[in-house]
């Protein structure tokens, strides 16, 4: 660690693995509810555990990122981070905020209340003074990165970042426009939702994913610099307009179908190029990085991105298609691979860069880690499959055969089944990820011979 | 050839393109006509105007990729 | 950090070095083509559907407009061409005024597109009128909007007069007229 203001790093990676686990749990009991629909139906209903478990992914993803930004762009810019108390009281205003959250949903209060009360939009939920403190938050951080950065050292990798997070953050104020036409409501919602994944975010994610290529790799910043680019030049240009697929079937006008599938489409060349990047930059690289848990997390995410985002994305993109999968268990199984290819393991593979490095615990603790990331890897490959086939024969059978919906689902248990298996190997992939982080302080088998870190 | 041969060439193509049309052709020999005059224009335009004529491997995968379009196009076209 | 072998991949010269011009301008011409030749494929194949209601679909446009906005987009494109060879001669009065006729020749095109645009107007057609017509607003409004751009990014390269702001401004505007070329013959020709 060059940088003593890295360390607060730290501090976000930990509260957003604690909410990776409370994620993956309620994950977990979701999975089990498919199974069996009367589960912890009183305590718990379905609709309040899966806001949980989108909202707590969603922040800890966010948590991640910020984590990540405070740990790369002082060394990217060479520069402390121009103030540690605001970057903790960014922390403590999120913790905050998600505490309220979690009360709010769980004891469902102060409903319909303009402050206090759950918005009910999906994904968007949070009550009004949540999304408030999370947009004091965010301007803290921009504040607080954006000045750093200004001081110092700028480079490809801290502008993308900078863009990235400065786009998204301003694209979460539409959260605050809540139009009482349904269709108007629904196309600027996919502003947030949509602009993220597919735009915003995916510049988080070449940036972070260059940086960690820089230095596991030890390529040319130069080379590393011109791919960056090209990605997210590619990304904007078909991300933007790729919102049009969530546009065939909510009212707007039907030249939609045609923008939403050609540019959605195109939306693959990012994600490909994200792993053509990864691949060659290894190919290519002239160092043989001691950290190979972080190395196979970065290559994992790239490539798994590129499957559950790119081919999963691509697979009902077409309106054509999408007229007959909209809302079944197919886009289920693109929405867990995708949000696990490209965010989660992007985190984790920052994670597992960044960690030893700041508990000054090389040589590093990769052999639990690399096994978290099969058992994590398999099972998530695993559900979108089970997902994939229940989603086809959903489709077949509701979409077009016309059965109802609930006859439909009771055909597919065999499926959940098989789903709530594979949710039980993410959790334990998770916690031992955690554990692999937190606790060891000696590599679990012995090293082989030493090669020089950097 | 300099920029102004090619502009010269160009609206020499685009004077076909109107005289094709006008000369009341039709079917797959007009289909073909037009679309392989679209792809000298491209190719024109991709050579002279931005420069891709000194850089032959770049001006060989463009001409793929019209080629290939323009087939499409043509497939496309003949099978309505 | 040791020395680059020479051996190794990363050090020898790339072909992206002997691509003329800024990277990213290709990147974006490999893109609109992408798009471009996407959306009229998809026109061509729902043709297919209804070649009648195409054909007749297609008297409606303004076919000889289309035909000189054809001159007009490539004599424009040689100008901004010529606009670029002046610039890299630091000839600065003559490049700017080459780009101000390449721009002024984008604003006749916009005329006659627009007048294109008033009849169907008039006469009552618009996106959903029928299957030709969704594929003729998008894909020559979608162009349209890009020779908009094409004039404002020329006025700007114009100021700024340098050989490479210059060069990478020409080469939006002979993206412009690339996607024209291809776009003509199949909305208003075939
Ligand atoms: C990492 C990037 C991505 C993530 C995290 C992601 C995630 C999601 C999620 C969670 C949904 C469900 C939204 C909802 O209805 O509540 C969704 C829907 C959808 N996604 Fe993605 N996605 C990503 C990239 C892509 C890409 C690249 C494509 C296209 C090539 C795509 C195509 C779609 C489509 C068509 C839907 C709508 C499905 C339906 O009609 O039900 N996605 N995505
Ligand atoms: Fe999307």
């Amino acid at each position: 660690m060059k940088y003593k203001t890295q360390k607060i790093a730290i501090a976000y990676f930990a509260v957003a693995l604690a909410l990776f686990t409370v994620q993956v749990t309620l994950g977990l009991i979701l999975g089990w509810i498919y199974v069996s629909p009367n589960f912890l139906s009183e305590i718990l209903p379905f609709n309040i555990g899966r806001m949980l478990h989108t909202n707590s992914l969603v922040v800890w993803l966010l948590l991640g990122f910020f984590g990540a930004a405070y740990y790369l762009v002082p060394e990217e810019s060479e520069r402390e981070i121009h103030s540690t108390k605001l970057a903790y009281l960014q922390l403590i205003i999120l913790v905050v905020g998600t505490a309220g959250v979690v009360v709010t949903y769980l004891f469902n209060l102060f409903d319909g209340n303009f402050l206090l009360g759950n918005e009910g939009r999906e994904f968007i939920e949070q009550p009004r003074w949540v999304k408030a403190g999370i947009v004091v938050a965010a301007l803290i951080f921009l504040y607080n990165i954006s000045l750093t950065v200004l001081a110092g050292k700028k480079t490809a990798i801290t502008n993308i970042l900078l863009l990235g997070l400065w786009l998204l953050s301003l694209l979460f104020l539409f959260a605050f426009y809540n139009p009482a036409n349904l269709a108007l409501d629904k196309q600027y919602w996919w502003f947030i939702v949509h602009l993220w994944v597919e735009a915003t975010w995916e510049l988080v994610m070449a940036s972070i994913l260059a940086f960690l290529m820089l230095k596991l790799t030890g390529v040319d910043r130069e080379v590393i610099e011109k791919w960056l680019y090209v990605i997210v030049a590619t990304a904007l240009f078909s991300g933007i307009l790729g919102t049009g697929h969530h546009y065939y079937w909510i009212g707007t006008p039907g030249y939609w179908q045609w923008i939403g599938s050609i540019f959605s489409t195109l939306e693959i060349v990012p994600f490909f190029g994200m792993m053509a990047f990864a691949f060659v930059m290894v190919w290519k690289g002239r160092r043989d990085h001691p950290n190979k848990a972080a190395m196979l997390w970065a290559l994992g995410c790239a490539t798994l991105a590129f499957f559950g985002a790119g081919v999963w994305g691509f697979l009902h993109t077409l309106h054509g298609v999408n007229y007959y999968t909209h809302g079944t268990q197919i886009t289920a199984a693109h929405g867990h691979l995708a949000f696990f290819g490209a965010y989660v393991s992007l985190n984790l593979a920052i994670i597992s860069y960044a960690m030893p490095i700041l508990r000054g615990r090389d040589p590093y603790n990769q052999v639990l880690n690399m096994a978290s990331f099969w058992l994590m890897s398999g099972g998530m490959v695993f559900m979108t499959f089970t997902l994939t086939f229940a989603g086809t024969v959903q489709t077949h059978l509701q979409r077009v055969n016309g059965q109802a919906y609930m006859d439909v689902q009771d055909q597919l248990w065999i499926f959940y089944a098989m789903r709530f298996g594979s949710g039980v190997a993410v959790v334990l992939g998770a916690l031992l990820f955690i554990y692999a982080m937190a606790f060891p302080r000696r590599e679990v088998i012995e090293p082989g011979p030493a090669v020089a870190a950097e | 050839m300099t920029v102004t041969t090619a502009w010269a060439l160009l609206i020499a193509l685009s004077a076909a393109s109107t005289l094709l049309a006008a000369s009341g052709l039709q079917g797959a020999a007009f289909t073909v006509a037009v679309l392989v005059l679209a792809g000298w224009k491209s190719r024109l335009i991709l050579g002279r105007y931005l420069g891709l004529a000194v850089a032959p491997v770049w001006q060989r995968g463009f001409d793929w990729i019209l080629a290939l379009v323009l087939i499409l196009f043509a497939v496309l076209a003949l099978a309505a | 950090m040791t020395a680059p072998t020479p051996t190794r991949p990363q050090d020898q010269p790339s072909v992206l070095d002997s691509l003329p011009g800024e990277l990213m301008m290709w990147v974006l011409i490999l893109s609109e083509l992408a798009v471009f030749g996407a959306g009229l494929a998809a026109f061509l194949a729902v043709r297919i559907t209804d070649p009648a209601g195409f054909a007749e679909a297609q008297t409606h446009l303004h076919r000889t407009g289309a035909g000189i906005n054809t001159v007009v987009l490539v004599t424009s494109g040689w100008l901004a061409a010529l606009a670029v060879q002046a610039a890299e001669a630091g000839r600065k009065v003559r490049l700017r005024g080459l780009l101000a006729l390449a721009s002024a020749l984008g604003v006749v095109f916009l005329v006659l597109k627009g007048s294109e645009y008033a009849d169907l107007a008039r006469a009552g057609i618009g996106f959903e009128t029928h299957a030709f017509f969704t594929f003729s607003y998008l894909l020559t409004g979608f162009h349209a909007a890009h020779v908009i751009a094409g004039i404002l990014l020329l006025g700007l390269v114009g100021a700024l007069a340098t050989p490479r702001a210059v060069e990478t401004g020409a080469a939006f505007w002979h993206m412009v007229d690339l996607v024209w070329v291809l776009l003509f013959p199949v909305v208003y020709l075939l």
